[in-house]
């Protein structure tokens, strides 16, 4: 039985379904119609009126479609997918408006927009705008992942013997000395980048002081992509810190990575001693003057002094955490 | 939510299940989509062929049934039968059914009574 209103109804549903089902799909549409049609109006012609009664009891095209499909074709990003999705997506969108807020505080900062309502304009479009890419970006990514069925192995405690043991108390990282160590990571990016000067020597009697800035602001502006950076690989590795809640083979692997990176940039950062303000060294070579060779000499290589501060705390930092990593695994 | 919004989910849930098994219970003889709808309604158990029809072809995907077109009669047909797989599947759901049936009436015993 063939009408029009039939054509036109069978080709609204199969357009929205997978083309090798579609001639499968076809032939059986036209003949639960006909059988309903049959039923309805026995020896009858069906009219126009009958017709439409058949098909809206069988329901909307894409209602109809919408049941010929499964679960997992309905969803862009479905169930084993989506909750890694929604985390990605959250650290993602953290991390871009942490990013590019820094990035407009710098080239705030340094004088490369007009005005401060600029800059904050600036921000605002910027931030927005890069949100929308890592949103189609994530999403895109995990929509892959949905349509090829990516398989990404079991989850963790998917195999009992495969859960993480309950940690000991010494074992578990605290939440709050992670977010203390992201919030020095960023004052120490905020400080360094937008207000060096606040580091500063006073000399001088009551009434008369004079502040020397310790550090070469031309030289910390120069370079404010390993400042960045430096609070940027801190960061990274107290997010994972506290992903992970533990000391574990992973924290460790990222620790030894980050402090390594880490080492080298506060080398590039310190070593050709120009960070260190002149003016500094010359006052304090003064202060203490001849007799004081020591002092004298310290501050006379006082980027190295420095440097030798960071490297030996970095150092400390990874052996620690390598240790308590060896010592609960 | 109103009530019957929330009874007739819950009453939807319960019958999906229960679709399969009367699905799979018909289908030992070749049998086509519309005619298993008459005798589904006929028992009392009514099944909308939106819903039916894309059942089918999943329990066919999963191997539970077979198909074929039967081309001989005034209009091709396609038939469902279950398959061997979709055989033992059935007397294993069968059990389970009328396991489950015994204990909610255990379960719940004399409360008809009081509601």
């Amino acid at each position: 039985m063939s009408h029009d209103l039939i054509e036109r109804y069978i080709y609204a549903v199969l357009k929205n379904l997978p083309a090798r089902q579609r001639a499968d799909i076809e032939a059986e549409l036209k003949e639960l119609i006909s059988d309903m049609l049959e039923e309805r109006c026995a020896d009858l012609v069906p009219s126009e009126r009958d017709i439409r009664v058949v098909l809206t009891e069988l329901g909307t095209p894409s209602e109809l479609a919408a049941k010929y499909h499964s679960d997992g074709e309905k969803c862009l990003i479905g169930p084993p997918y989506y909750s890694k999705y929604k985390l990605v997506m959250t650290i993602v969108s953290i991390s871009v408006v942490f990013g590019m807020s820094m990035v407009s505080l710098i080239t705030t900062l340094m004088g490369e927009t007009s005005s401060w309502y600029m800059g904050l304009f600036s921000w605002f479009g910027n931030t927005f705008s890069s949100l929308i890419w890592a949103f189609a970006f994530v999403t895109a990514l995990f929509a892959f992942f949905q349509w090829r069925n990516v398989d990404f192995g079991p989850e963790l405690g998917d195999d009992l013997s495969s859960l993480p043991p309950v940690p000991k108390k010494d074992e578990v990282i605290s939440r709050w000395e992670c977010i203390a160590g992201i919030v020095i990571s960023v004052l120490f990016a905020v400080v360094f980048l937008f207000a060096p000067q606040m580091i500063t020597a006073v000399l001088g009697e009551a009434g008369n002081f004079e502040f020397i800035p310790v550090f070469n602001i031309q030289e910390i502006q120069r370079i404010w992509y390993l400042i960045l950076s430096f609070s940027a690989l801190g960061i990274l590795k107290e997010c994972v810190k506290l992903y992970e809640g533990r000391y574990t083979k992973l924290l460790a692997a990222v620790t030894v990575a980050t402090n390594c990176v880490s080492g080298v940039f506060s080398w590039l950062f310190l070593a050709n001693g120009k960070v260190i303000n002149l003016q500094f060294i010359r006052s304090m070579s003064e202060l203490f003057g001849p007799n004081e060779t020591f002092i004298v000499h310290v501050f006379e290589n006082f980027h190295l002094f420095f440097l030798g501060v960071i490297l030996f705390a970095l150092v400390l930092d990874t052996a620690l955490v390598v240790y308590k990593a060896i010592k609960y695994n | 939510m109103e009530k019957e919004d929330v009874l007739s989910g819950l009453i939807l849930e319960l019958r999906r299940g229960t679709i399969v098994l009367c699905v799979l219970s018909q289908l030992k003889k070749p049998m086509y989509g519309y005619s298993l709808i008459q005798i589904l309604s006929q028992s009392g158990i009514a099944v909308e062929a939106n819903t039916l029809y894309p059942l089918l072809r999943r329990l066919e995907s999963q191997g539970l049934l077979q198909s074929s077109w039967e081309t001989g009669e005034s209009k091709p047909r396609k038939y469902y039968r279950t398959t061997p797989l979709g055989n033992e599947v059935f007397t294993s759901l069968r059990k389970h059914w009328e396991k489950t049936v015994q204990s909610m009436n255990e379960l719940w015993g004399d409360d008809q009574d009081e509601s």
